[in-house]
């Protein structure tokens, strides 16, 4: 199954890599955005099947995007998996206390991306 | 996984690379010039909180790329960064050496 994925990263290097990789790898439909406001606005658009969403963003940061689009009913139900290069505990455990689906760390191996986003969403 | 998606995304990877090392390199440049500014008193904090965000991005991306021991030493100069530093013999010399490793490590991809 084609799986269809927004990916929300104002690093474009990072943002770059896990499109490749989600699109060569899995052959899944990858959409970008490269802040919060715009990540909002694909979202609605495209109705993606999940969303990877950067923690540290300039102006919306991850969390806040987060919490904008649990808000909105036409994304609520969007499985978000946050991806951070933060590896203290004390983030790690704010970041789950947010509710996502999963956090994801960078630097992340981009042979295994989409296996790591099937296996917590329970895609076979 | 396939052999040829394996190769396509080497192949992909390796273009990637090419794009983003001047990026990659101007972060290695930030932190170098902090490390020389710091040997010579206290760093300015909007310089110090651009080198944590330059460590940041290149402890993202450098594993990325299969370059672990980068995201080791990236990861290490962010952590310094985001203390409050006081000018110091062995400090300085160790912004400096991580610094100078990462160039390293960046201009050889290795």
């Amino acid at each position: 199954m084609t799986y269809r994925i927004l990916i929300i990263d104002d690093e474009d290097d990072i943002r770059e890599v896990a499109a490749l990789s989600l699109e060569t790898v899995a052959n899944w439909q990858v959409f970008t955005a490269n802040s919060g406001s715009q990540g909002l606005a694909r979202a609605i658009e495209h109705q993606p099947d999940a969303i990877l969403l950067d923690v540290m963003m300039p102006g919306m940061d991850g969390p806040t995007t987060f919490r904008e689009l649990r808000k909105n009913p036409v994304t609520a139900h969007i499985p978000v998996l946050l991806l951070t290069a933060k590896v203290q505990s004390s983030d790690q455990r704010r970041f789950a206390d947010l509710g996502v689906e999963a956090i994801l760390f960078k630097p992340f191996d981009p042979l295994t991306l989409s296996d790591q986003i099937a296996s917590v969403l329970g895609w076979s | 996984m396939a052999t040829d998606a394996q190769a396509a995304l080497s192949a992909a990877l390796d273009r990637l690379w090419t794009q983003f090392l001047p990026q990659m390199q101007e972060r290695v440049e930030i932190l170098e010039t902090a490390a020389q500014a710091f040997a010579a008193g206290p760093l300015p904090i909007e310089r110090q909180q651009e080198a944590q965000a330059a460590a940041h991005k290149l402890a993202g991306v450098l594993g990325t790329f299969g370059l672990t021991r980068g995201t080791e030493l990236a990861r290490e100069l962010e952590i310094v960064y985001s203390r409050q530093i006081e000018p110091g013999s062995d400090l300085a010399e160790r912004l400096a050496s991580a610094s100078a490793e990462l160039r390293t490590i960046v201009a050889t991809r290795k």
